[in-house]
Order: structure tokens, then sequence, then C-alpha cells
């Protein structure tokens, strides 16, 4: 369902990603928040991309989502300066990263976000299965933190007029219940399947 | 192990530079006696080779394998509720050990098991009363004497026929079959759950292991890999994309969600990166033949345990550290999800994995000696030694060494097998199986 014209922007991002990534890996003089972030993001991309996906790798979403809620608690601890117990069952803990420095540059990130933000009042619907990335990374109204993040740099040139009618939220959040962006048709069948197979 | 030099036996599959992706190996699997290697492919498709008997003229040969049965075991479905098409990628293959002539094998895509039967038909009746050799019925009236039908030689016909369907039972992609000691049951795992079946029921299973939380939100953890204890049918163990491994006791409980034993070794701070859950979830476990201990691989390293330490592993060797400063680059490309497989020789006594570039590694327990080897049509001349391999991880690279930025990350070899007795592997290198056997002396 991807645009032709979406699919050569995202290439052209896929490189832009290559070249950070192998920038992350040899350089040793990237900031720390900075690496952080950009893990973030990667992280942030990917699920994006799975959730367009009608069956992700639940494997593979996991294992990114924990990426995720880790380096989001370690950022909630350091601009709160006291944890924060968001995620049920994730016990904050002090990491301590190698390579670890103070955030001595403040990152400019635009904002951007907040008309988003009503859409977290959506009643959460009951999902099961693969079909959707599940909701591993649960945020609060609250966060103000999440203004910080510089999602909107990596998805400027993202076409996403599309996603609009499709989805019930446009998927430049920031991380949520994937509830609220998953197909409603979808999630009705997957409650329709729980009961036929009892599971 | 240094005593053994590896050389190159045979190759199968075509050359062609570009790969059809139906024809990308994606499981190997010896039988119990070693004469039969069975391969199942992207595409569905499960090719079994047969070792020939070794002949006197051609001592050297010591018994090439060749293609003794071809058949599609599994076909693309299409799941019409929830909209998505299942794949006909062959996740494992599994012997059944021999009872009788036939052979008999499982084998399994991302949602369904089958039970196939591989029998030979070297004969075929002739002779009968009733109907003539076209099958045509004759007129009873016209029979005046009887015969009793003979048994004449055929050519050799090799069939295989599916005998059960094990389907229905997983929501989730299966990533392991075990068959149980008992061989009359087997397990099947997947993401989320452990289901056990009996051979001869198909419409039902009981579940096993259940890790799926209520609220799908909370899920932290999935099953990665499943097997049962060579000899006690009682237990198996699964691990997780936690880096943990669990042995449970059926006997205990009929969910076993309650482990026996629990297997983690505690992270080691100073290799903390934002990638170690991810490079910490296990892609394989593996008994060794004796049931005494366990390997898992992960993505930097193999390990092997004892079944009565749990908190850390007894051995740990690492195939590729060169990697770890890579890891992000490794994140960026999907590599770093790569599913790696483990095996034991059948002395237990060295272990074997796949690495990139065509290169898989053999660790010896006993001498602590490491060999990295190559899969590659350059060292495909018949029984060539294989040279060992170096790469070179930093400052001057020596003449025959690879750099770790000249490795070829699309050329990963994910699966292999080793021969239950002898010096022989099989080794997947993407629609390519090459075989390697020890140096006769």
């Amino acid at each position: 369902m991807l645009g032709r014209g979406l699919k050569r922007k995202l290439s052209d991002y896929e490189e832009n990603m290559a070249g950070l990534s192998s920038a992350f890996d040899s350089s040793r003089n990237l900031p720390y928040p900075l690496k952080r972030q950009l893990v973030l993001n990667m992280c942030l991309t990917k699920l994006q991309t799975y959730k367009m996906l009608v069956e992700p790798n639940l494997h593979r979403s996991v294992l990114i989502a924990n990426t995720v809620r880790q380096i989001q608690e370690e950022m909630r601890q350091e601009s709160s300066q006291q944890p924060i117990n968001v995620c049920p069952g994730i016990t904050p803990s002090s990491h301590s990263y190698t390579g670890m420095e103070s955030s001595g540059i403040s990152l400019q990130l635009p904002s951007g976000i907040s008309q988003q933000e009503s859409n977290y009042d959506q009643p959460k619907q009951d999902l099961k299965g693969a079909e959707c990335v599940f909701g591993s990374f649960e945020i609060s109204n609250s966060t103000s933190y999440l203004k910080d993040l510089a999602i909107d740099d990596i998805f400027e040139d993202i076409d996403t007029s599309m996603y609009d009618s499709d989805f019930c939220c446009p998927p430049l959040m920031p991380p949520r219940p994937p509830s609220l962006i998953c197909r409603t048709d979808l999630s009705e069948l997957d409650h329709i399947m729980e009961i036929l197979v009892g599971s | 192990m240094q005593d053994v030099l590896w050389c190159f036996s045979q190759v199968k599959g075509t050359i062609d530079i570009g790969v059809t992706e139906a024809d990308i190996i994606s499981t190997v699997e010896f039988n119990h006696t070693g004469e039969l290697l069975a391969t199942g492919d992207k595409g569905g498709r499960v090719v079994i080779f047969q070792r020939e008997q070794e002949s006197k003229n051609q001592p050297h040969r010591r018994g090439e394998y060749n293609v003794y049965s071809t058949f599609q075991s599994h076909e693309p479905e299409f799941d019409y509720l929830k909209s998505l098409e299942i794949e006909e990628k062959i996740n494992k293959i599994r012997w059944l050990p021999q009872q009788n002539a036939a052979y008999f094998l499982l084998s399994t895509n991302d949602k369904t098991v089958k039970l196939w039967k591989v029998s030979e038909r070297d004969k075929r009746p002739e002779g009968y009363n009733l109907k003539d050799e076209d099958g045509r019925l004759r007129d009873p009236s016209m029979i005046t004497m009887l015969r009793v039908p003979v048994l004449r030689p055929m050519d050799l016909m090799v069939e295989a026929t599916p005998r059960r369907v094990f389907a229905n039972a997983h929501t989730y992609h299966i990533n392991s079959i075990s068959v149980n000691s008992d061989y009359e049951t087997y397990m099947s795992a997947d993401d989320l759950r452990i289901n056990l079946w009996n051979f001869e029921i198909t419409n039902q299973s009981f579940n096993i292991v259940d890790i799926k939380p209520a609220n799908m939100e909370e899920l932290t953890e999935v099953i990665t890999a499943a097997e049962f204890h060579p000899h006690h049918c009682n237990t198996f163990v699964y691990s997780s994309s936690k880096g943990t491994i669990r042995l449970c006791d059926m006997r205990t409980s009929a969910l076993c969600d309650r482990h026996a034993k629990f297997f983690e070794e505690p992270e080691d701070p100073s290799n903390r990166s934002f990638f170690s859950e991810i490079i910490s979830s296990i892609s394989d476990v593996k008994f060794s033949h004796s049931g005494r201990y366990i390997m898992t691989r992960d993505y930097l390293t193999v390990k092997v345990w004892d079944l009565n330490m749990e908190n850390r592993p007894i051995e740990t060797y690492q195939v590729h550290d060169y990697l770890r400063s890579k890891l992000c680059s490794l994140y960026e490309n999907d590599c770093i999800f790569d599913k790696f497989e483990c095996v034991w020789n059948g002395s237990d006594s060295v272990i074997m994995t796949g690495s990139y570039n065509n290169f898989f590694r053999m660790f010896d327990r006993n001498t602590k000696r490491d060999v990295t080897l190559e899969a590659s049509r350059e060292n495909s001349k018949p029984r060539a030694i294989l040279k060992p391999r170096k790469v070179c991880v930093g400052g001057k690279r020596r003449k025959d060494e690879i750099s770790v930025d000249s490795l070829d990350f699309s050329k990963k070899i994910l699966h292999t097998a080793w021969h239950p007795s002898e010096n022989i592997i099989a080794v997947a290198a993407t629609n390519n199986l090459y075989i390697f056997q020890d140096k006769v002396n």
C-alpha cells in the first residue's frame, strides 16, 4: 500500500541511518545523549515500520520495545531526578553504560507533538496476537519531555498524508499503546479469533 | 580436534548469481544413524540425501550423499480471517528414530507440523487373477486357471506421504519442534506457548508452557527455542529472548509454568550497551548427546551449561566478538536479529556454529582450540583441505586475513548439522549445502 514516492524517500532515509549508525560505531567522541537519541530514533522507526506490516515479528518487536523502554526510563530518571514507575513490572535500575558522559549538549528540538496528545484519551482496544505491535511502552500524558524528542526531524521528508485516514492517529507519534494506532477491523477480527480458538 | 583436517566433500545447489528466494535452505538435519540428511527450504520443499554404500573400489569417496527424495512439504496458505499469508518456509525438520523399513520425519512451518513417511518401493505385484496388468477387470467367466501373484523387481521408487497433519494449535510462529525420547510424543514451541502432541492424535494437543501475559502490553519476553532431554522423557528446556533457559519437569504439573531450574548468567557491566538485551537473546538451545549439558547460542557467543549449575555457564566461546563494536550498524540493517544455530559433535567434545561471510566456527572443548572455516565455491575442489580463516580486527592486516569491514553480512551460515557419529558436517550457505569430511588417512 506504499506509494512510490514514499518508497523513494524511505530509501534515502535508510541511507542516512546507515551513515549515522556507522558513525555511532566508529566515533568515540559522539556524546552519550546523542548516541542514545540515535538508538531511540532507530528503535521507533523500526516499530513504526512494523506497524505497517500486517503481521510484525513478535520476537523483534519485543526486543526493540524493551530497548525503547530502557532508554526512556533512563531519560526519565535524568530529567525528573526521580524514578517514575510508569510501566508496571519494570523496576527502574541504574544502568552504567560504558562511555557515559554528562550531557553538556542541550538538544535543540522542535515541539509540535502537542496537538496529537488528545488522541491518548481514546479507549484502548483489547488486542492480542502479533498483528499489532503490543503496547510495551506506556507513556502517561503528563510527560513533557516528549516534546524534547527529535522524532520530527527524521520524519521530515516522509509524506504521511495517506496515513491520516487509515489509522486512528498518524504514525509520527512518540511511543504509545498500539491499540490507538492499529486498524479497528483487524482488532475486531482478532477478538473473534480469540473467541473461536478459545485462547 | 587439532588432528582433524576438514576437507571439502560435496556441494549441492546451483551456482547462479541470482538466488531464488525459495531455494534458500532454512534447516538441515541428519537422521539418527547419519545415513540420511534432510534439508528444508523457504519454498516449503524437503530434500533428503542418502549416503551411498562405501565401495572398496573408491575408498576415498567415503560414502557420498545423493538425492534420495524430494517433496513439497508445505504450501503457502492464506489466513482469510486475519488477512495474512502463512509462509511455506520450513522452519525445522526433526527425524524420528527408525523403527521399521520406512523413515519418518517431522517438518514444520510457522503454523503447521506434518509427519512424513518416506518409504521405498522396489517390487511390484504381477499376475493378478481378476485384473490384467493395466488394471482393467477381467471377465470372470473367461478365467480358467488361478495363479498366485508374484512380486517382481521394479526401479526403486521413493515415496513421501504425509501421515499426520498437526494444525491449528499455534497462534504465534513455531520456532522449534522436538521429538521425545519415548518416541510417542513431541513438542512444538512458538513465541509464547509450547504444546505437547501424541503422534497418533492430530486434533488435540496439551499446552505445557504458556508465557502469554493477560495483557499483551505487558509482554517483555518470548520463547526462542525448546528441546526435550535426550533420555528423560519428562524433562525439557526452553530458552528466551532475555538470555535465560528454563528446565521443566512435566511430572510436577500439567502446565509447566514453574520451572525446575532457571539458568541465567549475570550481566557483565563492562560490556553493557544499548544493545545488550538484544544480543543476549538466545537463538538456539541444544542438549548434549549425554544429556548432561546444554549449549546456547546468542548473537556473539556460544555457551555450555552444566545442568547442575544454574548461575553461570561452564564454558563461553566467542564466535565473532569483533562485531561488538559494530552493533549499531548491525542493528540498523537487522543483522543483529539473525538466528544462528549451534550443534554438538557425536562425542560432545566439539561444538560448531555459523557466522558471516560464509564462515563457520568450531570449538574443541577439551583442547580449547578453535578454528574458522569457510564454505565457498573457491574451496570446492574434491578432497581439498579447508584452510583456516582469520578476521583481522585492527592494525595491520596480514595477507590471508580479512578485515571486519570487508565481511559480507549477506552470506550468513545459520544452519549446520553434524553427523551423529562421524566427522561429517553439513553447512547451509544460502541456497547451497556444503558437506565436509575429515581427511581420510
